[in-house]
């Protein structure tokens, strides 16, 4: 950035307007908002692409420490399973954030349109998530007994304590370190690949899995974060509009989440998604400019 | 009585509001306010592992202190790793 200039003020109102509408999107459909981000900051505004993806973590973490902060009143958040998991989570974002820096920039935007495909699918598969999922499971762990990392909450919707087990936890613990890996190397919160694991392998009800990969992608975005942040990788002027610009859109989106969950505009962004993957995968082969 | 959650909860407001409003300030007026800032940001749900780790002391819970011991070892390790 050179110095402080009116292209200055341009990117960061662009940036602030693109924040609000990325926050409350992200917060409406149940994305961090870190996906829509990162393709404003590489595609629209051509930044460099690891300046691109620090902004874009910067944004996951302001998004999901709110989230969290009403999530955790709400006791959905599985602590001890959040622990075993974020071990292997910020393993893989301290690595992946690592070697990232040194990657070719064809490299991090081939990954991230092969994430935007895959969140494309997870969006067209998702089934609706209310009230039919929270079905009571028995209370059993990865042994048939009674386990540590068991949990139970009070869901709402149904009146009634939900208590369930953990499975696959190799499988959940596997998927954590790829999560966090990617998660350092794009920009992205990563919960889009953790939670449809954990509902769907690990056999987690959906608002635990929810809560609980919101608690881990805050702190692996941060992991991953800090290391940009130190390399000097996080450009500090654009870095108010985009936490602002998430944080409003939050706010926004999640007032506005109870009024309109619909599948049109889920499916709308999920084609969005693909075509933007597209492009990047094109652009990484050297065979789109953009 | 204040919990538990309601303590995190709070630490996490605090942090994400504080780290906004200095960055934001920091915006017009300085980058070293502005660096702060996004520190803050970035230390923030670090707090929140760190008050589950002494939960889990707290209750003697060994092993789950020791996995939120080795999660703020990576951070630490992190920002070390700075590559120019």
């Amino acid at each position: 950035m050179g110095g402080f200039s009116t292209d200055l003020y341009l990117m960061a109102l662009l940036i602030l307007l693109f924040g609000v509408f990325a926050g409350s999107l992200g917060a409406m459909l149940g994305l961090g908002g870190g996906v829509l981000m990162i393709i404003f900051l590489l595609l629209a505004l051509d930044l460099p692409a690891h300046q691109a993806v620090a902004l874009s973590l910067i944004a996951v973490i302001a998004s999901s420490s709110m989230a969290g902060s009403v999530y955790i009143k709400d006791k959905m958040t599985n602590l001890r399973l959040a622990m075993v998991l974020e071990a292997f989570t910020v393993t893989g974002a301290v690595a992946g954030a690592y070697l990232a820096i040194g990657m070719p920039v064809w490299v991090i935007q081939a990954l991230l349109g092969c994430v935007l495909f895959y969140t494309s699918i997870t969006m067209f598969r998702e089934r609706k998530v209310d009230s039919a999922d929270s079905e009571t499971m028995p209370r059993e762990g990865a042994g048939g007994r009674g386990s540590v990392l068991d949990g139970s909450f009070y869901d709402e919707q149904s009146s009634a304590t939900v208590s369930y087990g953990v499975k696959n936890l190799k499988l959940g613990s596997v998927t954590s370190f790829i999560a966090g890996a990617v998660s350092g190397m794009v920009g992205i919160g990563g919960g889009v690949i953790k939670v449809p694991v954990m509902n769907l392998v690990m056999k987690i009800p959906i608002k635990a899995a929810a809560a609980t990969s919101n608690f881990m992608v805050g702190v692996t975005a941060a992991a991953s974060a800090v290391i940009y942040f130190e390399s000097g990788l996080v450009d500090l002027k654009l870095a108010a509009p985009t936490i602002m610009g998430i944080m409003i859109g939050a706010y926004i989106g999640t007032r506005l989440l109870a009024k309109s969950r619909s599948a049109v505009v889920r499916k709308v962004l999920a084609v969005v998604l693909s075509f933007f993957g597209a492009v990047l995968i094109l652009k990484a082969g050297g065979i789109l400019a953009w | 009585m204040v919990t538990v959650e309601e303590l995190i909860s709070w630490v996490l407001r605090i942090g994400v509001l504080s780290g906004v409003a200095i960055t934001a300030l920091g915006f017009f007026l300085s980058a070293d306010l502005a660096w702060a800032g996004v520190l803050i940001l970035i230390l923030t749900p670090f707090m929140r592992v760190l008050m589950a780790g002494a939960y889990f002391l707290a209750r003697k819970e060994y092993p789950f202190f020791f996995l939120a011991a080795y999660v703020i070892m990576m951070l630490v390790i992190g920002s070390f790793l700075r590559i120019n």
